[in-house]
């Protein structure tokens, strides 16, 4: 049980962070675009983005599963049950967290220091990674929250992942499996190594978040 | 280094707020930008610093490319970071070495007075404080050419004062071609050697100070500097700030008046020469008018107004 466990543990770990990673590298440079520019339809984009943050995963998962389901549009790339498409769906969950955030975040600077950074030489790159220092506190916050909602949904998982017990079963879904199969006990543990990894990682992020404030 | 503008014109939202068919920046001089608000001054700033484009023209740097330059914003704007890290952020992203861009703001923070503020956090400094910070950030650029975007709006009066008297022998140090915009004509004339008057998106004036200041040729160019446009015998003419004085003289106005204002060192007399509102200042002692009554006054100086 407990090399399961284990296994099911880091599997959790591995899919929730790899998909918080992908959606900082999308979400971040996003946010800061929508941030930064002004467009047509970047409001109706906002408010898009705002109802993403708060989108059902269980949809999610029944469109990935959908969109990679054998007779699916990309059926043959034989990803559906697989970690990836986990991945996948807690991508599509976590990227508009990520961007809501991060738009808030670079938006509450002052408008002039972008300016200011061009004018001292600063090329786009720098200037992106100054201005994420700047607004680190709120990125921290966009990690957490995403992170907080994919490592804690199940619907996703379990139609994108299948719930395969060697390969992809996370603990939300394990939490299912067991409650379902009226092993209470082993469900609650499962939930409360769920909770002490969501602390520490969390932990760490706000010890990260509060040194910075300094 | 000269800055000149040919042919710009800039568009916002449809409209033109800038166009300046040609313009020249002479180089090491201190060129102050007038007008009122929303005439473009800011603009033209953004523009010569590349954080705005023109639709159509250019801004020309003595054939060479846009040089570096030093930009002191309307507000302060820092990273939230110590005083010296922003001082030396602007050094490092130019490429200069660490020993040279500590010494370089150290010398700027001691000019500015400063240099006790090093390590405190640049955006909890006071107005006055984070105004000498966004000069001393300036000058350690060593840029040939300074854009001062209203450097000491907002300040309470004595800061305000101190920093003005100091300004002078600051951008002398500057040693570069420096743009000064400002809608505060004693601030333009005390720091500048040349004067643009902006008005709408266009030059109404340009050129040395003196010629510019002294001989307003157009309405919006007096306004611009203060003075007050009057009829006089079926002319109009430009009279400067306090360029009216009680009893008669050659040219003369009679004033309907408003208000009489105890001002303590002396009284100000508050009425109108036609549509237009106008101030005199009457020595303490003398006989005081009262409101509605007609006082004639008589202009120190004035010019003609096409």
């Amino acid at each position: 049980m407990s090399e399961l466990l284990a296994s099911i543990a880091l599997r959790t770990v591995v899919v929730s962070g790899v998909a918080t990673a992908l959606a900082v590298l999308v979400g971040v440079p996003a946010g800061y675009a929508i941030a930064r520019r002004s467009f047509r339809g970047r409001t109706i984009l906002l408010g898009l983005i705002n109802t993403g943050m708060g989108m059902p995963p269980v949809v999610v998962g029944l469109v990935v599963w959908l969109l990679l389901v054998r007779s699916g549009p990309f059926g043959d790339l034989d990803l559906i049950y697989t970690q990836r498409a986990m991945v996948l769906a807690q991508f599509l969950i976590a990227t508009p967290i990520v961007i809501g955030f991060t738009t808030a975040s670079f938006q509450a600077l002052s408008p002039r220091l972008p300016d200011l950074l061009v004018v001292l030489g600063a090329g786009r790159m720098r200037r992106l990674w100054l201005l994420a220092r700047e607004a680190r506190l709120g990125l921290l916050v966009a990690i957490m929250a995403a992170f907080g909602a994919i490592v804690s949904e199940v619907g996703a998982s379990m139609i994108a992942g299948g719930n395969l017990e060697r390969s992809t079963r996370v603990l939300t879904t394990a939490i299912v499996t067991e409650t379902s199969r009226g092993e209470v006990e082993r469900a609650l543990s499962l939930g409360l190594v769920l909770l002490v990894m969501s602390f520490v990682v969390n932990l760490s992020l706000t010890v990260i978040q509060q040194r910075s404030r300094a | 280094m000269d800055v000149e503008f040919d042919g710009v014109q800039v568009e916002r939202d449809n409209r033109r707020v800038l166009d300046i068919p040609a313009l020249r920046l002479r180089n090491g001089r201190t060129t102050a930008i007038l007008g009122p608000n929303g005439s473009g001054k800011t603009t033209l700033l953004r523009l010569i610093a590349g954080l705005e484009h023109p639709r159509s023209g250019q801004v020309r740097f003595a054939g060479s490319p846009r040089p570096p330059v030093a930009y002191v914003f309307q507000e302060e704007v820092f990273l939230r970071r110590s005083v010296r890290e922003n001082l030396e952020l602007g050094l490092r992203l130019r490429g200069v070495a660490i020993a040279e861009a500590r010494a370089r703001v150290d010398d700027a923070a001691a000019r500015l007075g400063i240099s006790h503020l090093m390590h405190r956090r640049a955006d909890h400094l006071s107005g006055g404080e984070g105004r000498r910070v966004n000069l001393a950030r300036a000058l350690a650029l060593r840029s040939p050419l300074v854009l001062l975007d209203e450097p000491l709006e907002g300040l309470d009066e004595h800061t305000h004062s101190r920093l003005l008297d100091e300004l002078p022998q600051l951008l002398a140090e500057f040693d570069a071609t420096t743009l000064l915009v400002t809608h505060n004509r004693d601030e333009a004339l005390r720091l500048a050697q040349d004067l643009v008057v902006l008005v709408d998106g266009r030059v109404r004036a340009a050129g040395d100070k003196r010629e510019v200041a002294m001989n307003p040729s157009v309405v919006e160019v007096a306004e611009v500097l203060g003075y007050s446009v009057l009829a006089s015998n079926g002319h109009r003419v430009a009279v400067p700030p306090g360029g009216l004085r009680p009893g008669a003289g050659p040219i003369e106005f009679s004033v309907v008046v408003e208000d009489v204002l105890d001002i303590v060192e002396s009284y100000q007399v508050v009425g109108r020469v036609g549509d237009v509102r106008v101030h005199v200042e009457v020595p303490f002692m003398s006989a005081l008018p009262r409101r509605g009554e007609r006082m004639v006054v008589h202009a120190t100086r004035s010019s003609e107004i096409a």
